[in-house]
């Protein structure tokens, strides 16, 4: 009898399905895991909202959802020699080449040839049995369970994004934006060693979750001037940030780093703004206030794992607050969506 | 008019007149200085024709000038770094040398700081003016006061190119074919940059670029800043790995941007309007990385070494020569955009 590989697939905008997929086969250099929490990603429902992430992905062909996944390897390629069948594995999600020279000088989340779950028109892990190379699995050490595991991606944007900031002991860093990411990057900030964490956001119950999980300094922007935001953050904590890092995909917060941040620091911008969004360039400059994105992780896997399995993130899992079984994708999505579910992080279990 | 100390001073905007000031005393660690060459910069232009530059207003009446180079004339207390008779180039901004920006290298940034002509510092468009000895750098006998001078832009070209990490076989995009542009250009070929493309509006300006060894130059012709950018890609083959911006014109910004290489920089160190509009999301997810210069900091021994050693040959920048009695005349021709530099002999001549 055939194995029924129950994926959610997105069809279109808006179109979501659950489908049997075949059982994918697996090469020499991969694995074949079963699956199990996959996380939602603020992507993830850009592409079932809007059909379109970050105004250069479009979704065009029926792709499987999902990339923040965890799972069990019950299959492995002849070549493989990093994992064997049983092995846990935090997965990640985005295959370069290897073999162009922005592969080669390790910034690889910047190959041009990327292949990347859930992003157009590569099939993401929301499925019972998916295939990746052996090389992008990373094996989770018996301490750190699946959920953990899934949680591991989002860990890596905030890792990511905190080395391009330059976090390092005695740093002030400015997070805005208390979602998910924000949360992340003001956890690795502190395990970078920085001397304190300033959280800003437009939403009193995200900030009062952030003052819960180690916040310093808590402050709603709401409807406040940025030039005035940045001295009440300069206030509240005794001097201005020496990194901001973005995370609410608002515009507002780039000036607001911009105007908060040291002069000689940066401002990474990990969330998405506008195309075009008209900011205090001239200060910028003239502060020497580098401005730098952010694309995805590299690199970041292990250091990720190794935060979680060390205890150095014993909040991490209180991101987590609504489970869905595979079956209930869409529902999992429109609650993502929805302002008053209060959700922060949403798993669906992919074995369930 | 007396002359014991001629100085070039500004009133306010459009006021620019030639006073007798008196000599000042160095006091403990300065030197006195003999002036012998200044060097007009765009900022001095736009002081003058503006009377602000941002945030820097001219309410009393300030000195001109801050690329310059003199002969030690009298030693203050304590000074054992220079003696009189010293050829010495004058790197214009002295830092509080005690905040954390200073100490931590970046001097630059010093709240603090005194700058040449920046509002209320005075300049050193005259016959004397005192300077802290240890920013004052010893001059090779084999290197003129025009070149000693001329170390100033070169210093902004040395950190900008180091702000941007322009190393042996990079390629470099550098916008504006001014002054700064040129010496960008220069420096980045002293740094090893396999290919150097600039641009402007400009096309003898390009010329002198090519002179001084652009491989590429490419005209913009008030296009958009797409298209320029194909322009620029056409000619180096790939995108730049590093951009330096130097007009400050918000299209050049924006095919600064457009320009540049996954993974790369863009150096912004010419200075325009106060909001820029650029297309920062392409730029972050292609983690093009956008860095702001302002001055520069430990970049006097460089340039100083670069021009002594041969590496760099800064004279060919010189197209204009005024004596200081006649300094309205010299901003005159800067005001007009003539030539590159424009440059003032402050020494008294016989």
């Amino acid at each position: 009898m055939a194995v029924k590989n129950l994926s959610a697939v997105l069809h279109a905008k808006l179109d979501l399905r659950l489908e049997n997929r075949d059982v994918p086969a697996i090469g020499e250099e991969d694995v074949l895991i079963r699956m199990g929490p996959v996380g939602i990603c603020g992507s993830d429902i850009k592409y079932w909202t809007h059909g379109y992430c970050s105004g250069v992905f479009v979704l065009r062909a029926p792709m499987v959802l999902g990339h923040e996944g965890a799972g069990t390897v019950v299959q492995t390629g002849s070549k493989v020699g990093n994992l064997k069948v049983g092995d846990r594995v935090a997965i990640e999600p985005g295959v370069p080449c290897l073999r162009c020279r922005i592969c080669r000088e390790g910034r690889y989340n910047l190959c041009p040839r990327m292949q990347f779950c859930a992003t157009p028109p590569v099939h993401g892990n929301l499925t019972r049995l998916f295939k990746h190379p052996a090389a992008f699995c990373h094996r989770l050490p018996e301490s750190v369970d699946l959920e953990h595991g899934a949680l591991v991606e989002p860990l890596a944007v905030a890792i990511h994004a905190c080395n391009r900031g330059g976090v390092k002991a005695g740093s002030l860093v400015l997070v805005c934006g208390a979602g998910p990411v924000g949360l992340l990057c003001m956890w690795v900030a502190k395990c970078a060693g920085a001397l304190g964490v300033v959280v800003t956001d437009i939403d009193d119950q995200r900030l009062a979750f952030a003052k819960e999980k180690g916040a310093d300094y808590v402050i709603n922007v709401r409807g406040v001037e940025e030039p005035i935001a940045a001295q009440q953050i300069i206030s509240a904590a005794g001097c201005s940030p020496d990194v901001t890092i973005e995370c609410s995909g608002s515009d507002y917060s780039m000036t607001l780093g911009i105007h908060a941040t040291h002069p000689g620091g940066s401002v990474v911008q990990v969330g998405r703004g506008t195309q075009i969004p008209s900011i205090p360039l001239t200060l910028a400059a003239t502060k020497e206030v580098d401005i730098k994105g952010v694309f995805r992780y590299a690199n970041c896997y292990p250091t990720a794992i190794s935060l979680i399995s060390s205890g150095q993130l014993p909040g991490l899992k209180s991101l987590i607050s609504h489970h869905f079984p595979l079956a209930e994708t869409e529902m999992a999505f429109k609650t993502a969506l929805s302002r008053d579910a209060g959700a922060i992080k949403i798993i669906i279990e992919c074995d369930q | 008019m007396t002359d014991t100390n001629l100085t070039a001073v500004l009133f306010q905007q459009n006021d620019l007149r030639m006073e007798d000031w008196p000599i000042p005393a160095p006091g403990p660690g300065q030197v006195l200085l003999e002036m012998q060459r200044v060097g007009i910069c765009g900022s001095d232009v736009h002081f003058w024709t503006k009377g602000r530059v941002g945030d820097y207003v001219v309410k009393e009446p300030m000195a001109l000038g801050h690329e310059a180079s003199a002969v030690v004339s009298k030693l203050g207390q304590g000074v054992t770094s220079l003696n009189v008779g010293d050829r010495v180039a004058i790197e214009p901004g002295v830092p509080c040398r005690r905040c954390n920006h200073c100490k931590t290298g970046r001097y630059n940034l010093c709240r603090k700081v005194r700058f040449c002509a920046t509002p209320p510092d005075h300049g050193n468009l005259g016959r004397y003016y005192v300077h802290d000895a240890d920013f004052c750098f010893k001059l090779p006998d084999h290197v003129s006061f025009e070149e000693g001078a001329l170390l100033e832009p070169l210093s902004v070209a040395v950190y900008a190119t180091n702000r941007g990490n322009v190393k042996l076989g990079d390629t470099v995009l550098i916008c504006g074919a001014g002054p700064i542009g040129l010496v960008c250009l220069l420096t980045a070929k002293a740094k090893g940059a396999s290919q150097v493309c600039v641009t402007d509006l400009n096309a003898s300006r390009l010329e002198m670029a090519k002179n001084l060894g652009a491989e590429f130059t490419v005209l913009v012709r008030r296009e958009a800043p797409g298209v320029t950018a194909q322009a620029v890609e056409g000619a180096l083959g790939d995108k730049a790995d590093i951009a330096i911006e130097c007009s400050g014109a918000p299209s050049s910004v924006n095919t600064a941007i457009l320009s540049t290489q996954t993974a790369g920089v863009v150096v912004l160190v010419g200075v325009g309007h106060e909001k820029v509009e650029i297309p920062l999301l392409d730029a972050a997810l292609r983690e093009v990385d956008i860095r702001g210069v302002f001055r520069y900091a430990n970049c006097y021994p460089t340039a100083l070494a670069m021009v002594a050693s041969g590496q760099v040959d800064v004279k060919p920048l010189v197209t204009h020569r005024f004596r200081l009695e006649d300094s309205l005349q010299a901003f005159e021709a800067a005001r007009r955009g003539d030539g590159i530099k424009v440059m003032i002999s402050c020494d008294r001549k016989a």
